[in-house]
C-alpha cells in the first residue's frame, strides 16, 4: 500500500520480540506515540511463523457485539476460513459468553501460533467487552498471544497474567524516537539537516512520533530546514498545534479544504469527500496524502476508505469549527443525507444531531430503530436516544421508548408509549404510517404475549399478512425488516396459543428473514416452526427442529433461550421413536437454555418430556413427579393446552402402576366431563382397570378410542389403546385377539416407528408372544424389543464411558460429521475451518479412538456414546463448554 | 451552582493557540511562563470531558488543581461540558 515511509525500528521491534513471547503485551501510550506504526511494521516484516489476526476499534464503540463481529472475523481471516461462512450475523441477542467461547475454540483450531492484534483500545467504551475481553485474555490456547494498543491503560483485569509474568508492556518512554532513529526518519525523507538541527528537534518534540512526523511533511519541501527547525524551537507553542498549523499553511487551497470540510467525518471516500467540498478530485487526493504518510490511512486494501489520525481529525475539526463556523450544519446535513442513501443510519442520525435537526433525527431514529436493533446496535441506538435536548419531547421516539420498557418488563409505561406512537401514526404519510403501524401492532402482539392476554389481540395483526410495499429499496427494506419481526411475533404468539395460522406465519417468516438475510429472525421463527407443527409426522418435525438447531449453531446461536422450544420438541420426538440417550442429551441442551422467564408452554414441555424418560427407564416415582409438575404448570396457563388430556392421563396412569389406583380413580372422578371423555382419560382409565384386576373393565374403557369416536392428541394415543386393550385379552387368556391388537398397534406405529408408547403401556411380553410369522412389522418389532430389553434403568446415562482419551470440541465437531456422506473437504465447508484442520482432527480422533479408518471410528464412537443413534449432518457443540 | 461544581485550575505545558483553546469554551486561559492555565467552574463529567479533550489533543497535562471555594461572582460559570 503506497510508498509508506516507516522506518525500521529495529531495538523496538525487538522489544516487541521479546514481549510477544508472553501470552498477553500491551502498548500503552498517549496519542501520536507510533502505536500503530509500529504494530505495522512488526506484522508486515516477511517471514514471519505465526498468522495475524488484526483488528482497530472503531471511534467510540459502544456495542460490544460490533466489537466481537469484528474480532471475529479478523480470526476467520487469519484462518483462511472466510470463504463459504460468509460475515458473522448480527443478533439482537447478544451472548458475550457465548462469543467468547466461540473466538476461542476457533483461536484454539489454528494451525500453529496465532497472534491478534488489537489497536485502538482505548475507543472500546462498553464494559461489557471489556469484561468478556478480559475474560478472552485470560483464557488464550498455548497458541494464541494477544498485543493490545491503547491510549491509556484500559480496566482489563489481568492481575493474574502479571503474577505469572505473562503481560508484557511497552509504555510511552519506550516508544519514543531516540536522536539516532530521528537521524534516520529525516534521512528517509530525503531531510538535510546538521546535527544541532537534529538534537534541536527531537529535543523540542521530544521523541513524540507524531510531532516528528508532522516536522517532517513541513521540513520535506521547506526551502531552509534548519530556519524552521530554529522557529519551532523558539516557539512557546504546543507541539502538535504549532506544526499542524504549519503543515496546513503549506498545502494548496483544494486539499486545505478537503481536510477541513471531511474532518467531521469518522472515515471518507473519494465520493463523500467530493459532495462535502463541491468540487471532483478527492479521492486522488486522498490517496497522495496517504502516500506522502500524512495523517491518512485507507481503511481498506482497495483504498476507497480512508480516516485521519485521530489527533490530526481533532485538531482539525476545531480548525473548521473556527474557519468556517456557519458552514459547518451545512456539511453534516450534507454527509447525513449521504448516509441515508447509502444504507448507514446510524452515522447519518449522528450527523443529522450534530446539524441540530433534532425532529429529522427522531424520524429517523424511528425509522430505522428496528433495523439497527437487528443489526445488534441496540447500545448504539440508546446512545442516539440519549443525545436528544432534554425536556424536548418527539413523539417520534415514543415507538422505541415502548420497545424498551417492554424490554425492561415496565409493562404500564410500554402501553402509555404506544397510545402516543399510535396517535402519531395517524398523522404521517402514508408509506411510514403503514410502516408505523405494522411496528406498533409488532410491539402490542409483544405486550399482550408479556402479559398472558393473546385472546383477540392476534385478530387484529392480521394485516401483517399483506406484502411489503414501498417507494424506494430503502423503504422496501426497512418495512421488510419490521414485516419479518411482525411475523416472527405473531407466529410465536399463535403457537403459543395453539392457533392453526401460527405454522404458516413463522414459516413466511423464517422466508422473508432469508430473503432479506436476517439470520437472526430467521432462526428465530424456525425454532417456533418445529414446536409449532409437534403433531405432524414425526419424521418431518425432527427434521425442521434439526435444520433450525444446525443454522442457530452456524451462527453460534445454539444455547439461546429462544431454542428451547425446538431443543425440547426434538427431544419429545427422540422418546417417541425410543432414542431415550439421545433424547435425554437434548433435554439436557434444553434445559441449558431455559432462563428464569421461560415460558409455562415450554416448561409443560420439558416436565411432559423428562416423565416420558423416566417413564420408559423404569423410574415410575420420577415421571409422576414430573408428569404432576406438567399438570401443574397447565393448570397455571390461560385456557386449556392442547397437551392437557396428554399429561392427565398419564399421569393417573403412572398413579396405577405404582400401585395406587385407588387415588387415581379419586382423581379421575373429579375431572370435567370434556377431559374425562377424552381419548387419553380412557387410555388411563383402562391401566387402572388392568392394575385393578379388571380386564374386561379396561377393554370398555378404551372401545371409544377403538373405534374413533373418542377425541385425541395424537394417533399415539390409539396406539396405547391397542396395546393395552392386547394386555386385557392376554390377561382373558384370549391370545389370538391378543395378538390382533399387538399387530394393529405396530402397524399404526410403523410409518413414524413410534416405540415410547410399547415402552410405556409395558408391552413386552405381548409382543414376545406375537409369532414372528405372524406379523407384517418384523423389523419395527425387533427394535422395539431390542430397546425394551434395553429399557431397565441405568445408573447415570449422562456419563458416557470414557476409556478413550478425551476429544477436544474442536474434534467433537468433526466427528459428528464423520458417519456422513461428506468429504473432507465438505466437511471443512460445513465447519468453515481450513481442510487442514479437519485432517489434523481426523487424524487425531483416529488415535485417540483407537481405530484406523472411518467407519471402525464411526463404529467405537457409537460404542463410546460420542455421537447420537443415527448419523445427522449436525455440527454440534459441546454444550459444557460455557466454564472455560 | 450545581453542589457538586468546583473551580479548577489546569496547567498544560506550552501556550496553547486559538485552535486548541477552542476545544475549551467554559475554561478562561492564561499564559503563565511557558504553561497555559486553563480555569473554570466544573462539575464531574465536565471535569472528565475536559481531560479526555486533553488527552485527544496530545497535551501535555502538569497539573490539575481543585481552588477552595471563594465568596466571588460566578464570572465564568458556565458549567457546560464543552
Amino acid at each position: 500500500m503506497g510508498t509508506r515511509r516507516l522506518i525500521a525500528r529495529d531495538d523496538l521491534l525487538a522489544t516487541l520480540d521479546r514481549a510477544v513471547a508472553s501470552k498477553v503485551t500491551i502498548i500503552s501510550a498517549p496519542a501520536g506515540s507510533g502505536k500503530t506504526s509500529l504494530l505495522r511494521t512488526w506484522a508486515d516484516r516477511p517471514g514471519q511463523g505465526h498468522r495475524l489476526a488484526v483488528m482497530q476499534v472503531q471511534r467510540d464503540r459502544q456495542d460490544a457485539q460490533q466489537f466481537w463481529l469484528v474480532l471475529l472475523s479478523a480470526v476467520r481471516l487469519a484462518s483462511g476460513t472466510t470463504s463459504g461462512a460468509g460475515p458473522p450475523a448480527a443478533t439482537p441477542e447478544f451472548n458475550g459468553r457465548a462469543m467468547v467461547d466461540r473466538v476461542l475454540s476457533e483461536l484454539e483450531d489454528q494451525r500453529g501460533r496465532v497472534i491478534l492484534m488489537i489497536d485502538d483500545l482505548h475507543e472500546l467504551t462498553s464494559p461489557e467487552a471489556l469484561d468478556q475481553l478480559t475474560r478472552l485474555l485470560t483464557n488464550l490456547p498455548p497458541n494464541a498471544h494477544a498485543v493490545l494498543a491503547t491510549r491509556h491503560d484500559v480496566r482489563l483485569r489481568l492481575h493474574r497474567l502479571r503474577l505469572a509474568g505473562e503481560l508484557a508492556e511497552i509504555r510511552a518512554a519506550d516508544l519514543r524516537f531516540t536522536e539516532r532513529e530521528t537521524r534516520e526518519l529525516l534521512d528517509a525523507s530525503g531531510i538535510e539537516l546538521s546535527e544541532a538541527g537534529v538534537a534541536l528537534l527531537r529535543q523540542r518534540t521530544e521523541g513524540w512520533v507524531a510531532g516528528l512526523r508532522l516536522a517532517v511533511i513541513s521540513l520535506a519541501d521547506h526551502p531552509d530546514p534548519e530556519q524552521f527547525v530554529a522557529e519551532f524551537s523558539g516557539s512557546d507553542r504546543t507541539v502538535a498545534e504549532y506544526l499542524v498549523a504549519e503543515m496546513l499553511e503549506r498545502q494548496p487551497d483544494e486539499v486545505l479544504q478537503l481536510l477541513l470540510r471531511t474532518s467531521l467525518l469518522d472515515r471518507v471516500n473519494g465520493e463523500l469527500a467530493d459532495l462535502l467540498t463541491g468540487r471532483p478530485g478527492s479521492e486522488r487526493i486522498l490517496l497522495a496524502l496517504e502516500d506522502a504518510n500524512a495523517f491518512v490511512v485507507s481503511l481498506d486494501s482497495e483504498r476507497t476508505w480512508f480516516r485521519y489520525h485521530h489527533l490530526f481529525a481533532d485538531l482539525l475539526r476545531l480548525e473548521l469549527r473556527r474557519r468556517l463556523p456557519k458552514q459547518v450544519p451545512a456539511l453534516h446535513r450534507q454527509a447525513a443525507e449521504w448516509f441515508v442513501q447509502h444504507g448507514q443510519a446510524a452515522d447519518a442520525i449522528r450527523h443529522t444531531q450534530a446539524a441540530g435537526d433534532w425532529a429529522d433525527a427522531a424520524r429517523l431514529l424511528a425509522d430505522y430503530s428496528f433495523s439497527l436493533t437487528m443489526d445488534g446496535q441496540e447500545q448504539t441506538v440508546r446512545a442516539l436516544l440519549q443525545a436528544f435536548p432534554r425536556g424536548a419531547d418527539y413523539p417520534e421516539l415514543a415507538l422505541i421508548r415502548a420497545g424498551y420498557n417492554l424490554a425492561g418488563g415496565r409493562l404500564d409505561e410500554a402501553a402509555a408509549h404506544l397510545v402516543v406512537a399510535e396517535a402519531y401514526a395517524e398523522t404521517a404519510p402514508p408509506d411510514r404510517q403503514r410502516r408505523l403501524r405494522v411496528a406498533i401492532a409488532s410491539l402490542k402482539l409483544a405486550l399482550a404475549a408479556r402479559r398472558g392476554h393473546l385472546a383477540g389481540v392476534t385478530e387484529q395483526a392480521r394485516f401483517l399478512d399483506s406484502p411489503v410495499t414501498g417507494q424506494s429499496d430503502e423503504d422496501i427494506s426497512l418495512s421488510n425488516d419490521l414485516q419479518a419481526v411482525a411475523l416472527m411475533t405473531l407466529g410465536t404468539a399463535e403457537a403459543s396459543a395453539g392457533l392453526a395460522d401460527a405454522e404458516r406465519h413463522l414459516q413466511e417468516g423464517a422466508i422473508l428473514a432469508r430473503k432479506i438475510g436476517r439470520p437472526y429472525l430467521e432462526v428465530r421463527c424456525l425454532a417456533q416452526v418445529g414446536f409449532a407443527s409437534r403433531i405432524r409426522p414425526f419424521a418431518t418435525t425432527r427434521r425442521r427442529c434439526q435444520e433450525a438447531i444446525a443454522l442457530a449453531e452456524q451462527h453460534g446461536w445454539g444455547a439461546e433461550w429462544y431454542m428451547a422450544p425446538t431443543l425440547i420438541t426434538l427431544a419429545g420426538t427422540m422418546v417417541w421413536t425410543g432414542e431415550f440417550d439421545e433424547g435425554g442429551r437434548w433435554l439436557q441442551r434444553t434445559l441449558q437454555a431455559l432462563q428464569a422467564d421461560t415460558g409455562a408452554d415450554i416448561m409443560l414441555l420439558v416436565h411432559i418430556v423428562s416423565g416420558m424418560l423416566q417413564a420408559c427407564r423404569g423410574r415410575s416415582h420420577e415421571a409422576l413427579q414430573e408428569f404432576s409438575e406438567a399438570q401443574y404448570l397447565g393448570s397455571q396457563l390461560e385456557g386449556s393446552h392442547a397437551l392437557a388430556s396428554q399429561v392427565t392421563g398419564w399421569m393417573l396412569a403412572t398413579q396405577a402402576r405404582l400401585g395406587m389406583p385407588g387415588e387415581a380413580r379419586a382423581s379421575l372422578a373429579e375431572l370435567a366431563d370434556e377431559r374425562a371423555s377424552s381419548g387419553e382419560i380412557h387410555d388411563a382409565r383402562a391401566v387402572i382397570c388392568l392394575a385393578e384386576g379388571d380386564p374386561a373393565g379396561a377393554l370398555g374403557a378404551v372401545q371409544d378410542v377403538l373405534d374413533g369416536t373418542a377425541p385425541v392428541v395424537g394417533y399415539g394415543t390409539v396406539v396405547e389403546a391397542q396395546l393395552l386393550a392386547g394386555l386385557a385379552h392376554r390377561q382373558l387368556g384370549d391370545q389370538r385377539a391378543a395378538n390382533q391388537a399387538a399387530e394393529r398397534a405396530l402397524a399404526l406405529a410403523e410409518p413414524d416407528r413410534l416405540i415410547l408408547p410399547f415402552v410405556m403401556t409395558g408391552s413386552r411380553e405381548l409382543l414376545e408372544a406375537l409369532p414372528r410369522h405372524q406379523t407384517a412389522h418384523a423389523a419395527l418389532l425387533a427394535d422395539i424389543l431390542d430397546v425394551l430389553h434395553g429399557s431397565s434403568p441405568k445408573a447415570d446415562d449422562q456419563s458416557p464411558p470414557h476409556d478413550a482419551e478425551e476429544l477436544s470440541p474442536g474434534e467433537l465437531r468433526v466427528l459428528r460429521y464423520l458417519p456422513t456422506n461428506l468429504s473432507r473437504p465438505e466437511i471443512a465447508g460445513e465447519l468453515s475451518v481450513s481442510r487442514n484442520t479437519v485432517s489434523t482432527h481426523i487424524r487425531n480422533i483416529y488415535a485417540k479412538l483407537q481405530v484406523c479408518d472411518r467407519s471402525s471410528a464411526v463404529q467405537r464412537a457409537r460404542e463410546l456414546r460420542l455421537l447420537g443413534g443415527r448419523p445427522q449432518a449436525l455440527a454440534r457443540r459441546s454444550p459444557d463448554r460455557g466454564d472455560v | 451552582m450545581d453542589p457538586a461544581s468546583a473551580r479548577y485550575t489546569i496547567r498544560i505545558n506550552g501556550h496553547l493557540g486559538a485552535t486548541v483553546l477552542s476545544a475549551f469554551p467554559a475554561l478562561a486561559s492564561r499564559r503563565h511562563g511557558a504553561h497555559t492555565l486553563l480555569t473554570g467552574v466544573l462539575d464531574r463529567s465536565a471535569l472528565y470531558g475536559v481531560l479526555t479533550e486533553i488527552e485527544a489533543l496530545g497535551l501535555d497535562l502538569l497539573e490539575l488543581r481543585q481552588l477552595a471555594p471563594q465568596r466571588e461572582s460566578a464570572e465564568s460559570g458556565d458549567s457546560r461540558s464543552p
